[in-house]
């Protein structure tokens, strides 16, 4: 009689905990919009995915390159997908137009864009920009970062003259169409020049006045996001990450696997430029920092007012 | 009056469609922002919105001017000289399947970032639909006519200028309809590969800062322009082609 | 091909015009050749049509009247076997345009961007001459549009575009007039009005009038062929006595209907089993 009562009883449970278990150990579903096409910057992801860092923290990540980078932040914002690459000079501006964002990693953690000109050319110093032209793409910050740039040497931007050059930087600066370019990368357009065997030359912004920041962040929707599960996606990136700053040829390796067409003498040239600026800790966040460049965005009259960092950046324990 | 009434009742009626799809659906505001606030966002910047259409409409009229003339131009080409067409025609179709994100920046690299290259850009939209329509129209002229004028003794000249030209002035008409409907496309999309102005412009501009609202403020000026642009291009044409009968035939009167 | 000397014409209406001029206006065609898909449409075709006369052409639709017509006026290239002779002197070549000739279709081929005395000058103006707006004006009186003459075709009926049309032909003034089905598409009252019109206005040329209504042909032809076959060949018919254009209630010429239909069921027939070549 007892036996037949744990028969019973014990089968369906042992059933459900075995069940249940499985269920558990089913990977948890992210998809991630990168911010662009897929170029060395996404280097850690990529190293994560083939190295099998995502399945042995439990997850299946989906990474989907858009066409046009201002879309990842607004459909993540609007609940269409988890994480997004994006910018965190853009975020301080999306979170003061109401998009439901938060910043909870860091991919890249230094400034990429840069004031570049040829070698050659004319320009030799930020001062030597007075009456020429500069070539910008559409991406709202260029004209805040130029001014903050100019303000050291007595300049305005009535100064110079912005031609929007839209994605075209190295080629109008070759063609001699503008002086000078700003949003630049320097792992990317120095590197292009170099290719068509001309010396550029870099201003950094974060030497010439503009507060540091990152350059390539992750972002989720506050009102969505599973702490946890992203949590375990910062472990996993950090396991890229490592890998990565200690294995950097089998990495490359790893990020040509399957993409032959990322083979090429640019990328194996940005590569090398981009190992240096990963995050090594994606999940730590400096509060302070985060501070100084909203207040920046505020004195430069991109936001109105420089927001708590808490109300776009987290930590996830 | 009424027509005006008419147009003012389908633009309230697309309003109140906008809105309900925004109650219904719960689309956030900075992917689809709801009227008042596009309304708002319109009032507040409404200078800089203007000024940029100016420099929009600017690039469509010469776009318009440039892409009829070489579209006229060609069909007649193509309709009086036979090896034109058996060298030309192909080119022209292979013309219109590349797309213009690959077009658009070797003309930005010829022509500047000005408006030079926004005006080629939309002059090349512009000159397919004018040169096949009209081609076609010259292709297809009543073969009785032209019977009647061979017996009549007219030359190849005479026989294109008075009569294939003429009959072919309704298709070229069409071609112009398509063309001003196509030509605001034109010009923006000329703006999106470089331009410090224009609505297309100031669109992405927009984008980028997260200003939704005005981005759609712009959208609509722009739509606004197209639709009164089309209107005045059929006036226009209707007035100048009288003989065109432009009603549907209810019944023949013999 | 002026010719000065002003030959009398027993017409007092086509006075002063070329007809009387070139009195030998006549068509003949000798061994006329002229295949479609491979078979013969006509095959040495012979036909002399007397000159000032008006000949009717009926048939069969499909047999090739149009296209006998066309090759007439130069339109259409025929083998160069054949021969077609406008006029004593003149040869014509295959495919070579007449200078003796004018056209009139089945539809008035009025340029609807032209008002109605635009239209009836249109040759001129092709010709880059001068047109002769007086004589324009008097032959859309004598067709019975004197107050039309700005009215653009879409606002006229279509027996009045015919009109306009007729006096187009008209005011070509040649001495060979082609028309093909001219008035088919009228209806059966403005039709009668339109032949009695034409009647009287073309008498003294030499006509070539393709129909498919045989009572047209009966009232305003001197002659009547009806063409059968493939390859097609031609035979006449009798015609009641008379000054054209015959009253279509005349019981003779009604007789003669009856007749002709007869002959036209006949030729029919024949089209649809005879001979393949």
């Amino acid at each position: 009689m007892l036996f037949t009562h744990i028969r019973r009883v014990l089968f369906p449970a042992l059933l459900i905990f075995l069940l249940g278990g499985q269920a558990a150990q089913a990977n948890d579903k992210l998809t991630l919009l990168l911010d662009w096409f897929i170029n060395p910057d996404h280097a850690p992801l990529f190293v994560a995915q083939e190295q099998g860092y995502f399945a042995a923290h439990g997850l299946e990540v989906e990474m989907i390159a858009p066409a046009d980078p201002n879309d990842p932040p607004k459909l993540v914002a609007a609940g269409k997908a988890d994480i997004a690459l994006s910018y965190q000079p853009q975020l301080h501006v999306q979170v003061a137009a109401g998009l439901p964002l938060t910043r909870f990693g860091t991919l890249i953690a230094t400034p990429l864009n840069t004031l570049l000109v040829l070698e050659d050319g004319p320009v030799k110093s930020i001062a030597d920009l007075k009456g020429r032209k500069v070539g910008y793409s559409i991406g709202g910050f260029e004209d805040a970062l130029l001014r903050a740039m100019l303000a050291r040497h007595g300049l305005t931007l009535d100064d110079i003259t912005l031609v929007n050059v839209n994605f075209s930087l190295s080629p109008a600066l070759l063609a001699g169409q503008v002086d000078a370019v700003i949003g630049a990368y320097r792992n990317f357009e120095l590197n292009q020049l170099a290719i068509e065997g001309y010396k550029g030359r870099a201003f950094y912004v974060e030497e010439e006045g503009v507060p540091s920041y990152d350059e390539l962040i992750l972002v989720a929707n506050p009102d969505h996001m599973d702490r946890a599960v992203l949590r375990r996606f910062l472990d996993a990136l950090e396991d890229g990450v490592r890998y990565l700053v200690n294995h950097p040829d089998e990495s490359w390796e790893l990020f040509i696997r399957g993409r032959a067409e990322l083979d090429d003498e640019l990328n194996r040239l940005a590569w090398r430029d981009t190992l240096a600026r990963f995050a090594l800790r994606p999940a730590a966040l400096d509060r302070a920092r985060y501070a100084r460049f909203a207040q920046f965005m505020q004195d430069q009259g991109l936001i109105e007012k420089a927001l708590a960092v808490e109300d776009y950046a987290t930590v996830l324990e | 009056m009424m027509s005006i009434l008419r147009s003012l009742i389908i633009i309230a009626c697309l309003v109140l469609v906008w809105q309900i799809i925004i109650w219904l659906s719960n689309v956030p505001h900075f992917i689809l922002p709801a009227p008042a606030r596009v309304a708002e966002a319109w009032w507040v910047h409404h200078a800089t919105i203007l000024g940029h259409a100016g420099v929009t409409l600017l690039e469509i009229a010469l776009g318009l001017l440039f892409g009829a003339l070489l579209g006229a131009l060609s069909a007649l080409a193509l309709a009086y000289f036979r090896p034109a067409r058996r060298w030309l025609l192909p080119v022209l179709v292979a013309s219109q399947a590349i797309p213009v994100f690959a077009l658009a920046p070797i003309l930005v690299l010829w022509l500047g970032y000005g408006i030079a290259s926004k005006v080629a850009m939309a002059t090349l939209i512009i000159y397919f639909p004018v040169a096949t329509s009209f081609y076609d129209g010259l292709r297809r002229t009543e073969p009785g006519w032209t019977d009647l004028a061979r017996t009549m003794g007219a030359s190849r000249w005479t026989l294109l200028t008075r009569i294939r030209v003429p009959a072919a002035l309704p298709a070229l008409a069409s071609g112009l309809r398509v063309a001003t409907a196509v030509a605001p496309i034109g010009a923006v999309v000329g703006e999106w590969v470089g331009a410090s102005a224009g609505l297309g412009y100031l669109m992405l501009h927009a984008n980028g800062r997260v200003q939704i609202d005005l981005m759609f403020a712009a959208l609509l000026t722009l739509a606004f322009f197209a639709v009164i642009i089309y209107f005045i291009v059929d006036t226009g044409l209707r007035r100048a082609l009288p003989w065109q009968p432009d009603k549907l035939p209810t019944e023949q009167e013999e | 091909m002026t010719n000065n000397h002003h030959q009398p014409s027993d017409n007092p209406a086509s006075k002063n015009s070329r007809a009387d001029k070139n009195s030998c206006a006549g068509i003949s065609l000798a061994a006329v050749s002229l295949r479609y898909e491979g078979k013969y449409l006509f095959k040495e075709l012979q036909l002399d049509l007397p000159q000032g006369q008006c000949s009717a052409l009926l048939g069969p639709s499909g047999v090739g009247k149009s296209s006998l017509l066309r090759l007439i006026a130069g339109l259409q290239p025929f083998e160069p076997s054949g021969r077609v002779i406008i006029g004593k002197n003149q040869a014509q070549l295959p495919g070579h345009l007449s200078a003796e000739i004018a056209y009139m279709a089945q539809q008035d081929l009025l340029l609807p961007w032209l008002n109605a005395l635009d239209n009836v000058t249109l040759g001129a103006r092709l010709r880059r001459q001068r047109p002769d707006h007086a004589r324009a004006r008097d032959l859309l009186r004598q067709v019975g549009l004197a107050d039309y003459e700005r009215a653009l075709p879409a606002t006229l009926s279509g027996g009045m575009r015919q009109r306009v049309a007729l006096a187009r032909t008209l005011m070509e003034d040649r001495p060979i007039i082609l028309m093909d089905e001219p008035f088919s598409a009228l209806d059966a009252i403005t039709r009668l009005r339109l032949q009695e019109l034409a009647a009287k206005l073309l008498r003294g040329r030499t006509i070539l009038l393709v129909t498919h209504d045989p009572l047209e042909a009966l009232r305003i032809s001197q002659r009547i062929f009806i063409m059968s076959g493939r390859p097609a060949r031609l035979s006449e018919a009798t015609l009641p006595e008379g000054e054209t254009p015959r009253d279509p209630a005349d019981t003779a010429l009604l007789a003669h209907h009856a007749e002709l239909l007869r002959h036209l069921r006949a030729a029919d027939d024949d089209s649809a089993f005879g001979a393949q070549q």
